[in-house]
């Protein structure tokens, strides 16, 4: 069985929120992108990715996985994240000043999975936390011609097909796939493992294979273009309630919410 | 290609709610800012309440694609269906609202009709110099993005709240086309075991009380639920407490989780993070308590009190039980 991972490098989220909180993000020239210095990470949805490829194997199937990215030579750190996690080859779409476009960033991955040829299941994560779009697994399905399966916590293989669970608002969905599939995996899937140190040392060996857009055959369509990055200001008007204690602090909130109308 | 066209999927007939309502409000205000006709697809199955319903709410034209197959949600299904509608429709422009299958319908639809698809939109600039434009929410909610989408049939999926459906006027009509879709020739994914809706919707609650880390441990999860319960409401957590295993995923508030807009919303120990934000900003009322009066919570709050929620939440439910005459 091929699967492949879909892995996306992203500035630290984390690092975005709080400089954000205390006013310290900031746009660069350009308009589009940051110019505050923050850590690249691979994105927390894509290690799960990992994650859930990596349990089919615990399983006992005869997996072998692909970790694919698009970017320049910065992917490279975030592809031997995925050679040391427990990837067996890692693949580099050569794309390094290509615009932040899903569409696009799809058509790259699925030129790309096309090429490897025998592909059974492709995981993404669900949604990547830079742009929050959860478009490009979509499109990537759209174009394979792939059955799609979005928010699953748990993949296994089941005869021909794939038993996954979903996390939907109403709580756990189990449904049955047939293959190929793309899959996107949410954080109940659990924390992924740590990569290995002897995986950690394969992976400074084992450079990844670059493939370009053009060899691969990709050609421009349209898409969404990315304007302007802007930071989200938040007007803060909270009334602090004062008190003695917990206790008086409580009874003035909830005369001040009767007041309200909302109790 | 001219109208802007609002998918109605799976609606009940009761009436339509939450994301429905949404993407008929978003393309009301996109129809009035490019003075493009409104239009609606409704896809399921005996849909005649809610094709009524859509016409009383301004739609000019109602494509209508109703189906055995089409009952319930089927992502092949309702993507071919929706992709047939918007190609008879002529539309420019296909509006999708917040709905728990809208992460797979309107980027699929955006890849299959190959004009363009964007998220989380907070609003759109449909006049702007150089071409249709729409402003979403990025980095959790920390930043916004502006993108412009050339190519037509483009797809919006909208953030919450971007503007209201129009008001109902009774017995206006509308024209109906009826759309033919046959069901998909196989069947690629199948539900074996359905999600039980179990009891009232988090996003239907008038209260919401919700904790997050400064619960300290999952078994103080049991205050929230408590205060809750005591105000007529239901429980919420952060996604940090989800992952921690103290709450259900199915109670997580967030980006990622419910986008709930109670009347009143109280986060207990909870930071206030963007994307937890994202779930409960346009609440009514909200009430922040948290020991550090710098947290971001308290920027989005009516009130605040800045203590611990392990002492403050005691006192709220002891309170509410004496109201409540318990």
């Amino acid at each position: 069985m091929h699967i492949v991972i879909c892995a996306k490098q992203v500035i630290d989220p984390d690092g975005v929120n709080s400089y954000a909180l205390w006013g310290q993000l900031e746009v660069d020239e350009s308009g589009r992108a940051f110019s505050t210095e923050l850590p690249l990470i691979i994105n927390a949805y894509d290690d799960q990715a990992i994650e859930a490829a990596l349990r089919l194997r615990d399983d006992g199937h005869d997996v072998t996985i692909t970790a694919i990215s698009a970017g320049g030579e910065d992917v490279n750190q975030l592809l031997r994240h995925c050679k040391a996690m427990g990837c067996d080859e890692i693949v580099r779409v050569d794309d390094p000043d290509g615009p932040p476009d899903a569409f696009r960033t799809a058509r790259l991955l699925a030129a790309a999975i096309r090429d490897l040829g025998d592909v059974d299941l492709v995981i993404c994560g669900r949604q990547s936390s830079d742009y929050d779009q959860g478009t490009t697994p979509a499109a990537l399905a759209e174009m394979l011609g792939y059955a799609y399966v979005t928010v699953a916590f748990d993949v296994r293989v089941e005869g021909e097909r794939l038993r996954i669970k979903r996390a939907t608002p109403l709580g756990e969905e189990q449904v049955l796939a047939s293959m190929p599939t793309v899959v996107t995996v949410s954080n109940e899937l659990g924390i992924p493992r740590y990569p290995t140190g002897r995986g950690m040392i394969q992976a400074r060996r084992h450079p990844a294979t670059v493939r370009t857009p053009e060899e691969l055959g990709v050609e421009d369509g349209a898409g969404a273009e990315l304007l302007e990055l802007y930071i989200h200001e938040v007007a803060g008007e909270c009334e602090f309630i004062e008190g003695d204690d917990p206790a008086a602090q409580a009874a003035e909130l909830l005369s001040r919410l009767e007041a309200e109308g909302v109790l | 290609m001219s109208g802007i066209i609002a998918i109605v999927t799976q609606p009940p007939a009761e009436g339509l709610t939450g994301g429905d309502l949404e993407a008929l409000g978003g393309a009301a205000a996109l129809a009035a800012e490019t003075g493009e006709p409104l239009l609606a697809a409704v896809i399921g199955h005996d849909v005649g309440d809610p094709v009524a319903e859509v016409a009383e709410r301004g739609a000019e034209r109602v494509y209508v694609a109703d189906a055995e197959h089409l009952a319930a949600f089927s992502g092949d299904a309702v993507v071919d269906a929706a992709a047939a509608i918007v190609e008879a429709s002529e539309a420019s422009t296909v509006v999708v609202g917040r709905g728990s299958n809208t992460l797979e319908l309107a980027p699929r639809l955006g890849a299959r009709l190959g004009g363009g698809c964007v998220m989380g939109v907070t609003e759109t600039r449909a006049n702007a110099e150089g071409g249709f434009a729409v402003v979403a929410s990025v980095y959790g909610g920390s930043a916004r993005a502006v993108y412009r989408l050339s190519a037509t049939p483009r797809v919006l999926g909208l953030s919450p709240g971007l503007a209201p459906a129009p008001e109902r006027e009774a017995g206006r009509g509308a024209e109906v086309v009826a759309v033919d879709v046959a069901a998909p020739a196989e069947e690629r994914v199948v539900v074996d075991q359905a999600a039980e809706a179990t009891g009232p919707r988090l996003e239907e609650a008038n209260v919401v009380v919700s904790g997050g880390r400064g619960l300290q441990s999952g078994d103080n999860f049991a205050l929230i639920r408590e205060l809750a319960a005591n105000l007529g409401g239901l429980p919420g957590a952060s996604r940090a407490i989800v992952d921690e295993g103290w709450a259900p995923s199915e109670e997580q508030v967030g980006l990622t989780g419910k986008i709930v807009s109670p009347d009143l919303y109280v986060a207990a120990g909870i930071s206030g993070a963007s994307q937890h934000m994202m779930g409960c900003s346009t609440s009514r009322v909200l009430v922040g308590i948290n020991t550090d009066r710098d947290a971001p919570i308290f920027r989005y709050a009516r009130y605040g009190i800045n203590g611990d929620a392990l002492e403050v939440l005691p006192e709220l439910i002891r309170l509410t039980r004496e109201r409540a005459g318990g």
